[in-house]
């Protein structure tokens, strides 16, 4: 049972959020408080949520740089339904899911019939989206968009945050839909072999189209939270989830060739992220050098399971050197140390 | 051919094998200056695996290489070319992306020996003396994707020539080519060869090789059968060299056709190169279709597939007309299709065995919308047993088995999809005697059960051994329809490749 867990892919990634966890509680006493750690859920659910769609979109071999901008838009619409046009509150929520859904149609549309690679339709739609955000906006915010959004961020529920459990319950839907279900089998079954799917009756076009649907209204809830949370609606905002969501998508092992990858592994990704800003941010590390070591992160873990073979290799030599000879052992720790 | 002269270029036993299977045992050949020398033999008989063993790509595991009597040894390609050996592959080697004065230069770049900057205008101009001296009429600074494919084939010979090699390795070089084209090509092997160049030319297509060559060396199953003039030589002798008399292998041929036509394709052409087709296959009967590569042979069961989209006449499955859209459709009609390119078109590598098999057909082991993992791993562990799969197949990715349990593993996977009809393309290509018999055993099996099978395949003592009858394929075509038992490799093998033999050639000896 161990041994299973030691080889299935997401064993590395765990140990990983184990070992970060770990070094952060003795850097900062105040970071296994509870206040501390739920505020550390309400820092990583946002991008948490983008990363199930990056995760979606990346199982397929493809990338999604949009979910930034079309949660900007998100928020600016959600502001200007609630707010300028008077709508009540679920009413809007619903309208911006859609919409969500509309821009990741797009997104899919243009990578899977306009056949232009998903990084150059994204970056594209990137772009697109921010301007319509600031468009629909005229470039300024709107603040104070309604008293009933607070509760929707800030509630708690068993003294737990209410992001907490949306992230949780997301995740749960999206880990069942992939594992358990057709749909979920087919996105692996085209990140892994377009071809072989094409031939198998798998319907590549379709599934393509529902990844990077999916990924829209997952950006889409993640916006209304983004509005949620500043009870306001800017045209700046997510300007970074994008690459966030795909950053915590690769730290938790899914490969961008597509077929690799599952939502627990991004969720530790996600988890990964959060807890080595929050612990930087209790130790009172500058911006700068938290962006510094977060890009380090990305290096370490992809590198790590990049050179996974090469390691093992040497370390196994480490090791029998070590057994054969005590005094050896010495010479290669301090060295290594 | 003036035997007095010593060789140039010489082998001595060469050997060389890929798992399950001796590619080359112990092959020699000597090549004299200004030779043309065809290197002839059926699919599969290691005429490829020669050339690619002269030309560094593939180290030796036994034999040697001279050159003027000096033992040589390659490591790598480009060591081979320096030695001047220049090789043409049949898969094009060209950088599409790149100029035509690019191609033919690159990795050997004209540069100024003072500041090491590329010299184009001298690039450019030697590109124009090799083009001008092969008399092509080819924009040196065309974008080679641009050009055709019969332009891109010149291009790499260009490329080939223009490394004042001493020998020239020729692999299939005529097949993208035209009538025109050909003439042309011929033309210039005979100039290459009276500036005393040694050619090797390696085609199937027997007419060329006895318009062009001085002598011929014919290899059957990796070994050498023989080398001769081929003023010496008529067609049927060579045919005959080339199949070999001799079938060892024992097929497990049973036959279970029975009388009722599961498939009828009548007068089908797609724009894939399948013209006007019309077959009909009974049910539990083994159909073959033989024919050489790039013949159509694919092509017409992709059409069946619905990988193609078929562009006039009809296909009737079980007495109704079909007209498939997509691969979905005709799956779910009770098709299967095991590609020739089991890594490109086959395998989900990311995929342990269980998802490898059961992906054809979901529907079956869902609960709900749900797939029942337990259920799934209970197929798994049913066709790894039925069908003698290595047992790692359960819990590893595919990617860690054999070729022989990989291919297996797809065929798990038609028999799951309850396919009535199975298109096996090239099912035992680069498998090992073990797994073949195993392929050989579901084959009759299916048969058994009704299912009626499209054989393809380049082995055709197997094509002919398993099959009840047999379709031979050449430029998408078929030419002829008939009994297995009643016709001969030699016949299959003239009829593939394009030479008229004889109808009462002593060809029943032959047969099973």
């Amino acid at each position: 049972m161990i041994k299973k867990f030691f080889r299935t892919t997401v064993a590395g990634p765990i140990f990983a959020l184990f070992a970060v966890v770990l070094v952060a509680s003795l850097a900062s006493p105040r970071f296994l408080m509870v206040a501390n750690l739920s505020n550390v859920s309400l820092q990583v659910s946002i991008v948490a949520i983008v990363a199930i769609g990056a995760t979606l979109v990346i199982l397929t071999g493809g990338i999604d740089l949009s979910p930034g901008s079309t949660v900007a838009v998100v928020c600016c619409t959600l502001a200007i339904l609630v707010k300028n046009m008077g709508l009540p509150l679920p009413v809007g929520i619903l309208l911006v899911l859609l919409l969500g859904v509309f821009l990741g149609f797009i997104n899919g549309f243009l990578s899977t019939y306009g056949k232009i690679p998903s990084f150059i339709a994204t970056l594209a739609t990137m772009s697109i989206y921010r301007g319509l955000a600031f468009l629909i906006t005229n470039g300024t915010p709107i603040f104070s968009v309604s008293p009933q959004l607070d509760s929707i961020f800030y509630g708690k529920f068993l003294k737990i945050p209410l992001p907490f459990y949306y992230v949780l319950i997301l995740y749960a839907i999206m880990a069942i839909f992939l594992r358990n279900t057709i749909p979920g089998r087919s996105i692996y079954a085209l990140g892994g072999n377009e071809s072989a799917a094409r031939l198998t009756g798998i319907r590549v076009n379709r599934v393509r189209m529902l990844a990077y649907v999916l990924a829209g209204l997952m950006a889409a809830i993640a916006g209304v939270l983004e509005t949620a949370w500043l009870n306001s609606g800017s045209p700046n905002y997510g300007s970074e989830l994008g690459l966030e969501s795909i950053a915590a998508a690769v730290i938790g092992g899914a490969s961008l060739i597509g077929g690799y990858g599952s939502m627990v592994a991004s969720l530790v990704g996600a988890l990964i992220v959060a807890v080595v800003q929050n612990g930087l941010n209790l130790r009172a590390v500058p911006a700068s050098w938290q962006e510094i070591t977060i890009g380090g992160v990305i290096v370490l873990a992809v590198g790590l399971d990049m050179w996974r073979s090469t390691l093992g290799g040497i370390l196994k030599r480490i090791f029998k050197f070590t057994t054969s000879d005590s005094k050896e052992e010495k010479s290669t720790k301090t060295s290594g140390g | 051919m003036e035997n007095d002269k010593t060789p140039l270029w010489s082998a001595h036993g060469i050997c060389k094998s890929f798992p399950g299977v001796q590619a080359l045992d112990n092959v020699s050949m000597d090549l004299y200056p200004g030779e043309v020398h065809a290197l002839i033999g059926e699919n599969g008989s290691g005429k490829s695996t020669l050339a690619k063993c002269l030309a560094g790509v593939y180290p030796l595991e036994g034999g040697e290489i001279f050159f003027k009597g000096k033992p040589l040894i390659f490591r790598d390609p480009t060591e081979a070319r320096k030695s001047g050996v220049a090789t043409i592959y049949q898969e094009f080697s060209l950088v599409t992306t790149l100029s035509v004065a690019e191609n033919i230069f690159l990795g050997s770049y004209k540069i100024y020996p003072s500041s090491r900057l590329i010299d184009w205008a001298a690039m450019r101009l030697s590109a124009v003396n090799v083009l001008e001296q092969l008399a092509l009429e080819i924009d040196p600074d065309a974008i080679v994707s641009g050009l055709s494919v019969a332009e891109q084939q010149l291009v790499e010979i260009a490329k080939a020539i223009s490394m004042e090699s001493t020998l020239l390795i020729m692999d299939e070089p005529t097949a993208a080519l035209g009538l025109v084209e050909i003439d042309h090509l011929m033309n210039l092997i005979r100039r290459l060869a009276s500036q005393n160049k040694t050619i090797i030319y390696i085609s199937h297509r027997l007419d060329e090789v006895f318009e062009i060559a001085d002598r011929v060396t014919i290899l059957k199953d990796g070994q050498r059968v023989g080398t001769a003039p081929i003023s010496d030589m008529n067609m049927r002798d060579v045919v005959r060299m080339m199949v070999g008399f001799d079938i060892e292998q024992h097929y497990p041929k049973e036959t279970h056709v029975q009388p009722e036509i599961c498939l009828e394709v009548s007068h089908v052409s797609t724009d894939k190169g399948v013209h006007d087709v019309s077959f009909e296959i009974k049910k539990g009967e083994v159909f073959g279709l033989g024919g050489m590569l790039g013949s159509g042979r694919t092509e017409i069961g992709k059409a069946i597939f619905g990988v193609d989209r078929v562009r006039k006449g009809s296909i009737k499955l079980n007495h109704k007309v079909m007209f498939f859209k997509n691969t979905a459709e005709s799956i779910a009609s009770g098709i299967g299709f095991l590609p020739e390119n089991r890594k490109v078109d086959g395998s989900f590598l990311n995929f342990e065995g269980p998802k490898n098999i059961t992906i054809s057909r979901l529907k079956e082991v869902l609960k709900g919308p749900f797939i029942q993992l337990a259920t799934e791993r209970m197929v798994g562990v049913d066709y790894v047993k039925k069908l003698d799969i290595s047992p790692s197949a359960l819990d590893r990715s595919v990617q860690y088995l054999s070729g022989g349990n990989q291919q297996k593993v797809i065929i798990a996977r038609w028999l799951f999809s309850q396919a009535r009809l199975l298109i096996l393309d090239e099912p035992t290509q680069g498998i090992d005697i073990g797994a073949k018999l195993d392929v050989y055993r579901v084959i009759n099996e299916l048969t058994a059960n009704g299912i009626s099978i499209l054989l393809i395949s380049s082995d055709f003592p197997e094509l002919i051994a398993m099959s009840d009858r047999i379709a031979v394929v050449r430029d998408g075509r078929i030419l002829k329809i008939a009994e297995a038992q009643r016709i001969s490799e030699i016949e299959l093998i003239s009829i593939a490749s394009g030479v008229e033999v004889e109808e009462e050639t002593g060809i029943k000896e032959i047969s099973s």
